[in-house]
């Protein structure tokens, strides 16, 4: 079978407190088990034990990703491909991560590390299964982000790692950018009939650009974007903003530590099936349009800042 | 290749028959009412598609002595697909129809069948692309001129069907076409009298097909999908104002699903709806339905209104 999703991104903050705090308050996610150094919290519309894994750490960034498996066999069949590409692979025990079964971690060209598992502790949506009513008990003003959404990741040479999660792991590239040579610099790329869950774009080897949170309705994020400024949460300087890319509404804004964080809304529905369909593609002198529609140009700090 | 999404991997098209002599009513409806794109019409039939789909269509409406649910066609993977689905039926006793390619104009070979409950199914994996309205190349992901003063929706997203006996259908989706329950409504005796099923993970939502009980071979409505409840709200005031009758419920969140929805008719009695949201779904063996409980059905069909739910759950052709 096969990958299904971008399950959960375990990051390094600085302050595990304030960044429990903060996706708790800002984001609304809840805290489903902490162990030495470490947080989990998962947001309310998601089954699986953690979306997000907060650790410890003396600077922020990607720890790795978590992807989500449909049959058990996945894991050792991805090991295979991985070895194969002469990838690092290294396998984990159940319960190695909190709520999670065995485990393959595979350390991709760009050095991101994927996690790929096939059985989570099941926690059920925070409405609960049965007869659920749709609001929560402790809205704070502001409606629950549904799930995490998806992942930007920076590297030195993105075709390559484009290429391994195309060709060997089996995810579409929807949309994607080439330099006048040809060279893919920029793709999205998703497992299932969404538009992405990994993107990778240029920048140091490693590096997180965001994570994203996907929300239900533009009026909401309006609300999100109001709350981030009365919050004092640090924002990109277009406060709300449109993708032209996939054309979906958005907000960024960080976490205490530094990792960039995002608010999307809109629907993009892609063939589940990987090269059906001929990616969209945006040329390096398109760039403003296809990431800030509004504004038409791209803020300095969008390319500069990673963690 | 091993590491390979497989089966269906997306709700293709729904095919109606209208009784519509030159399908004039129902081109008007479909293309300057809703805001689809016509594509491929012959003498006949019509074949329409949603702006943003590639694909050449995933509405075809034939003329007809009657109006009927023709059949619901979904996306497979590659041939050897096809060809596995073929054997599993057939090692079911299902009654399997092959048909070349072009059959309808546009569609890769096929295959077709009835599921219990009396709808036809049609499995393909191939069908002809026009590519995308907006272009490959820099795209403005904007909503074309052509079609801006109506719902214009993005894509299809799901089609309700009518059956005598719900659980035996959803039993035959899962087992034989591999799909997943994301909501469930279960009677006194905890059987499903209702589902939402699903293949595809999208941002939100978990549902191609939404199973309800009523009469063999009904449609229940068909379903495409709007950015937000914002869109739908202002959808709701351009199909007024075009005349259109809205179903009971008019706009509401409808926690079965949860989604934010609008129903309304075609001039055919064809019910349709706009939604967007949805619960987040994952394909996965582990993943377990919400489960509603039939004296809870008000609440989970619209989390605004106090109304009768039967006029919602008859079905429509």
């Amino acid at each position: 079978m096969a990958i299904i999703r971008l399950s959960y991104a375990s990051l390094n903050v600085t302050d595990l407190g304030k960044a429990e705090q903060h996706y708790a308050k800002v984001v609304g996610l809840r805290t489903t088990g902490k162990t030495e150094g470490r947080v989990y919290m998962q947001a309310p519309d998601s089954q699986d034990h953690h979306c997000l894994i907060l650790n410890e750490s003396a600077s922020a960034g990607l720890c790795h990703f978590g992807l989500k498996v449909s049959a058990p066999e996945d894991l050792q069949e991805a090991a295979d491909k991985a070895a194969a590409a002469g990838l690092k692979v290294e396998w984990l025990k159940a319960g190695d991560i909190l709520g999670q079964g065995e485990s393959v971690m595979i350390t991709l060209p760009s050095t991101h590390r994927i996690n790929l598992f096939h059985h989570s502790e099941d926690i059920g949506y925070e409405t609960g299964m049965r007869d659920p009513d749709p609001i929560l008990k402790n809205v704070d003003g502001v409606n629950p982000v549904s799930h995490l959404d998806h992942a930007l990741m920076v590297c030195s040479n993105p075709a390559e790692t484009i290429r391994f999660l195309r060709d060997e792991l089996d995810f579409n590239l929807s949309e994607c950018g080439t330099a006048p040579d040809g060279t893919l610099f920029l793709g999205f790329l998703s497992a299932g009939n969404t538009m992405h869950q990994l993107a990778v774009a240029p920048g140091p080897d490693g590096g997180l650009h965001h994570i994203a949170f996907y929300v239900y309705d533009r009026a909401d994020l309006i609300r999100r974007v109001d709350l981030l400024k009365h919050r004092g949460v640090p924002t990109l300087e277009y406060g709300l903003t449109r993708h032209g890319v996939a054309g979906v509404t958005t907000t960024y804004f960080f976490d205490p530590s530094g990792n960039r964080n995002e608010f999307q809304c809109g629907a993009y529905e892609t063939s589940g099936a990987s090269g059906r369909v001929r990616p969209i593609n945006w040329k390096p002198e398109d760039l403003g349009q296809a990431t800030f529609y509004y504004e038409g140009s791209v803020p300095e700090q969008f390319y500069t800042v990673v963690s | 290749m091993a590491i390979k999404h497989k089966g269906i991997t997306r709700i293709g098209f729904v095919r109606l028959g209208l009784k519509d002599p030159g399908l004039r009513e129902a081109k008007k409806f479909y293309t300057e009412t809703l805001g689809m794109l016509p594509t491929a019409s012959a003498p006949g039939q019509l074949q329409l598609r949603c702006w943003h789909e590639p694909y050449q269509f995933s509405l075809v409406i034939d003329e007809s002595d009657a109006h009927r649910l023709a059949e619901i066609g979904f996306q497979v993977r590659d041939d050897a697909d096809l060809e596995g689905f073929a054997a599993r039926l057939a090692q079911g006793d299902i009654q399997v129809a092959r048909h070349e390619a072009g059959d309808i104009p546009g569609l890769g070979r096929s295959i077709s069948f009835a599921i219990p409950g009396g709808q036809r199914v049609r499995l393909f994996a191939e069908l002809a692309q026009l590519g995308y309205e907006t272009g490959f190349e820099t795209p403005d992901w904007v909503t074309p001129k052509r079609v801006r003063g109506t719902p214009a929706p993005q894509f299809l997203n799901h089609v309700g069907i009518c059956v005598p006996h719900p659980k035996e259908t959803i039993a035959f989706l899962k087992e034989y076409l591999g799909f997943y329950a994301s909501e469930v409504i279960e009677d006194d005796q905890g059987d499903p009298v209702s589902a939402l099923l699903f293949r595809m993970t999208k941002n939100v939502g978990g549902q191609e097909l939404a199973v309800f009980p009523g009469a063999a071979g009904k449609l229940h409505h068909i379903a495409f999908t709007k950015d937000d409840a914002s869109d739908i709200l202002l959808d709701g005031q351009y199909l007024r104002n075009d005349g259109v009758t809205l179903d009971s419920f008019g706009p509401t969140r409808h926690p079965y699903g949860n989604t934010f929805s609008l129903h309304f008719f075609d001039p055919f009695g064809v019910r349709l709806e706009l939604c967007s949201g949805g619960r987040m779904a994952e394909p996965h063996p582990e993943f377990k339905p919400v489960i509603w409980s039939e004296s809870n059905l008000g609440t989970a069909l619209s989390y605004h209104d106090e109304l009768d739910t039967a006029p919602f759950l008859a079905a429509s052709i």
